[in-house]
């Protein structure tokens, strides 16, 4: 569980008769206060009531736009509807912004509380100086400070001007829980009508006076550079200014889109030979798993580890595989940037605002100071855009061009094909069980590529256990409570960039480890559900409630709740011959638990690229501490639920250093025609007064319920994605002997 | 470049373009229209729908050339004050997540109710399943275009 974080407020000049906070507070409780006083959030009530909030997270569909004003007009006592959210700009002022790692809410809940609070007890100390009176005997409510026994009031507007001549308080009285008003309550989205009538700016909607458009010819292979380029061709199609070229290729530069990307189909550029030309991702995943089948570095240990199998009366084996996989938001990746000769503006639906200006400063040498970022609404982020690889190429271009804003995007198979990826990996999981067909020992071995896009992973980093642990999320920070155990982390490399990817290192972790537990229930004749709660200590007071793994302290009652909770609610299994039940769980950074249980059934005649079964019900309980927005809670679960389904079909491959899939037809998403008809969400009472992320945690679960499922149905194990029709097809059986 | 006249929204537009350039690039790049979305430029995201004649076609695949004469609607013009009963629904139900694809999803609805006013859930998967959500706001979307059904979104 996380501390609770000290914000520091000031008072900011504002003038007009406004009250103006600055707030600032680490990113992590250890980090020690900033000099001089640097806010990264700041609130100011209006003399017209209206509270405006700046923070620098990005909205990219988690709905902080709607989630963060509750937290402020919770302890600030206003109407939702009088709270409005400004995306912060890095500057001098804003430093540590970003979104990401399912924080947002978690990050911002003390800072924006004691702001709120900070804001109220000033406004109701002006009030107190005008009326002269004891503070303590003024109320809050609506926008309003009351003065019962005289039935007076003034509006938080109106008081605003004097609240900011009161002195600020370090530490303002928190609401307790049980007097929330909003937070709690389900919320409907603040900007949802600019999202139904096209008003919504994203990234790609940029539109500068006199700007530019550009595409970029981008090596088709991997690691390919260009050697030479003829562009004759494209400069006399229509619409096409310039042509250039920059560190990732040549970029075509039109009056609009369209010419952009026809100028770009007539390059021709001479790449040099691909280092990576014999890259194979089938040969890679062989390739992990001959690492997987050996003991690798060891990230964490239990008891006597590995050596226990010695003992042991028999073993349980069995190998996972999961393939590379692609963001691909529904809004490709693009930027706009002006660079002019000393200073840069750049606009960019970026989950990492201060990593572009960052980028921007290096790549042109200019002080952080003289580049303006700003952040527009994201279409889908998924981790992709905590890289700054296309805001670089952009900026590239745009110094080229200096003086011309230009936009440049990503066209569909651009985003496909030259992002970075989830990593392949493959997993043996190993259980040694006594004469009773306990677990008394348990090996979860993954080999995997290290995140290389961002940054050079380090040669002594691949076998620093420290560094690799901090990779093995769902292996090394598992519930489970066995005598002895061991967990190693092969690192492979592979040259197809990998990064940051919804749930990150967890989704291929807990596949492996969730539908091995059921394997073992299954082999052992026990109910996946009662396996499940005895090794989290229902049945045995020596297991330890609370563990720490992997700097993760994990309680092992409120996992336990969950599945009691998505037990009770999913009910009895259905009876129906041809659909059969599936549960998985899992605790994410030691902070949320979560479990699904479903009911699927298979679709045989499934056309190409749809599903070949058909999840008929999801049934989702979660402890998450404070549930901010439930209606927000509910919708990351419905998203989970799809984009895991979506994991469970589409794969990346590389065949000749190229990868090979470009647009949905050949990495197929889930569609509304494949949704489950029935997707339950089931919020557990919490005790932890903190609300935690939900983004990711929704994720993990889903795919290894599912497959828990589907070996259900089918007789034998699924233990690889995508599950393929012919996976599920029936085998000729064996002949015995 | 061909000179052509646009009817957009109700509106007569002047636009020179080269005959090929699809109508989506057209609405974004030269008229400004950005509320009609890129996602692939292939005709598989939906994420560019607009309405041909109250039918639902793809931005992306009409050339500039065949698009002069025909009358298309787009996100903008649903309505003239953003409340048309698809655009309530999607409130109603809190619909959107990043909300980038949902201007193709409420005019292929808009489209489908036109022809079918009491169009039934399976009409409406048939109709909205070729449209690419990466979010997932799909069971929102569900119960939304039933709502739009019962308000009367076809009129």
């Amino acid at each position: 569980m996380t501390a609770s974080r000290r914000a520091f407020i000031q008072t900011l000049a504002a003038g007009g008769g406004a009250l103006a906070l600055g707030i600032a507070f680490p990113s992590r409780a250890a980090e020690p206060e900033a000099k001089p006083f640097q806010p990264n959030a700041w609130l100011r009530v209006d003399p017209d009531g209206t509270v405006l909030v700046r923070v620098g997270k990005s909205e990219m569909g988690q709905g902080v736009r709607t989630s963060l004003p509750m937290i402020v007009a919770e302890e600030l006592d206003v109407p939702l509807g009088s709270v409005r959210i400004e995306q912060a700009s890095p500057g001098p002022d804003f430093k540590r912004l970003g979104t990401g790692g399912s924080g947002s809410i978690s990050g911002l809940w003390d800072p924006l509380r004691q702001a709120g609070a900070a804001a109220r007890e000033m406004l109701v100390a002006a009030a107190a100086a005008r009326w002269t009176v004891p503070a303590d005997t003024l109320t809050t409510r609506d926008g309003f400070v009351l003065h019962a026994a005289t039935q007076r009031k003034l509006s938080y507007g109106e008081l605003a001007a004097g609240a900011a001549q009161q002195p600020v308080p370090q530490s303002p009285k928190l609401k307790e829980r049980t007097a929330f008003r909003l937070v709690g309550k389900p919320a409907k989205r603040i900007d949802g009508r600019d999202l139904v009538t096209g008003r919504a700016r994203y990234g790609v909607d940029v539109r500068v006076p006199g700007m530019l458009f550009a595409v970029v010819a981008r090596a088709p292979q991997l690691g390919s550079k260009v050697v030479s380029f003829d562009a004759a061709a494209a400069l006399k199609t229509g619409g096409v200014r310039n042509v250039v070229q920059i560190p990732t290729g040549v970029a075509v530069i039109a009056e609009n889109t369209w010419a952009a990307l026809r100028g770009r189909e007539a390059l021709q550029i001479e790449w040099s030979e691909s280092p990576h030309a014999a890259f194979d991702s089938r040969e890679h995943l062989r390739v992990l798993e001959r690492a997987a089948n050996a003991p690798a570095l060891t990230i964490r240990k239990d008891g006597e580890g590995r050596a226990a199998f010695a003992n042991v009366a028999r073993t349980i084996e069995a190998t996972y595989r999961y393939p590379f996989v692609a963001h691909a938001a529904l809004e490709p990746v693009n930027c706009t940037a002006l660079v002019t000769a000393d200073a840069a503006t750049i606009w960019s639906a970026t989950q990492t605002p201060n990593g572009v200006q960052g980028a921007a400063a290096q790549l042109l040498g200019f002080p952080e100071t003289a580049i303006t970022v700003h952040v527009l609404l994201i279409g889908g982020g998924f981790g992709r855009r905590l890289g700054v690889d296309f805001d670089r190429e952009a900026i590239e271009i745009a110094k080229l061009m200096k003086g011309t804003p230009v936009q440049l995007l990503w066209s569909r198979e651009d985003d496909m094909r030259h992002g970075y990826f989830q990593a392949a990996s493959v997993h043996r999981l190993i259980a040694g069980l006594d004469q009773n067909d306990r677990v008394v020992a348990w090996e979860h071995r993954k080999a995997s590529s290290p995140h290389n896009a961002r940054r050079v992973v380090a040669d002594a980093d691949k076998v620093n256990p420290e560094v690799v642990g901090g990779w093995a999320w769902g292996v090394n920070d598992m519930p489970y409570h066995f005598p002895a155990a061991e967990m190693s982390y092969a690192v492979i490399d592979s040259p197809l960039p990998i990064g940051p990817w919804r749930s990150v290192f967890s989704p291929s972790s807990v596949f492996a480890r969730e539908c091995f537990l059921d394997e073992l229930a299954q082999q052992t004749g026990k109910d996946p559900l009662q396996l499940r709660l005895s090794l989290l200590g229902a049945t045995d007071p020596n297991v330890p409630a609370v563990v720490e793994a992997a700097d993760n302290q994990i309680d092992r009652r409120r996992m336990r709740k969950v599945l009691e909770t998505v037990a009770a609610k999913a009910g009895p299994a259905s009876t129906r011959a041809g659909v059969a039940r599936g549960l998985a769980c899992n605790v994410f950074h030691g902070e949320t638990y979560i479990a699904y249980v479903v009911d699927v059934s298979l679709r045989p005649n499934a056309p190409q690229g749809k599903l070949p079964f058909r999840v008929e019900r999801v049934v989702c309980a979660l402890d998450c501490g404070v549930a901010v927005n439930p209606l927000g809670v509910a919708q990351q679960v419905e998203s989970g639920v799809i984009w895991s389904l979506s994991n469970m079909k589409n794969e990346i491959t590389v065949r000749e250093g190229r990868v090979e899939q470009a647009y949905y037809s050949d990495f197929p998403v889930v569609m509304l025609d494949e949704t489950p008809l029935v997707i339950e969400t089931h919020i557990v009472p919490s005790d932890d007064d903190r609300p935690h992320g939900l983004g990711e945690p929704t994720v993990c679960p889903l795919a290894p319920a599912v497959a828990n499922a589907l070996s259900r149905l089918i007789g034998r194990r699924v233990r690889a994605l995508p599950v393929r029709s012919t996976d599920l097809a029936p085998q000729p059986t064996e002949s015995a002997g | 470049m061909p000179r052509r006249s646009l009817q957009i929204n109700g509106k007569a537009h002047p636009v020179e373009a080269d005959d090929q350039m699809p109508l989506l690039w057209v609405l974004r790049d030269l008229l400004g229209m950005t509320g009609t979305k890129y996602g692939c430029g292939v005709g598989v995201c939906g994420s560019c729908t607009v309405l041909e004649g109250g039918k639902a076609v793809r931005a992306c695949q009409i050339p500039f050339a065949a698009a002069a004469g025909k009358t298309y609607v787009t996100i903008e013009g649903l309505s003239s004050d953003g409340r048309h009963p698809i655009q309530e629904a999607w409130l109603q139900e809190d619909v959107s997540q990043c909300g980038y694809c949902q201007p193709g999803m409420m005019l292929e609805l808009r489209a489908l109710l036109r022809a079918k006013p009491n169009a039934g859930a399976a009409d409406i998967d048939d109709a909205l399943s070729d449209h690419v959500c990466r979010c997932g706001s799909y069971p929102r979307i569900r119960t939304a275009a039933l709502l739009a059904v019962r308000n009367g979104g076809g009129r």
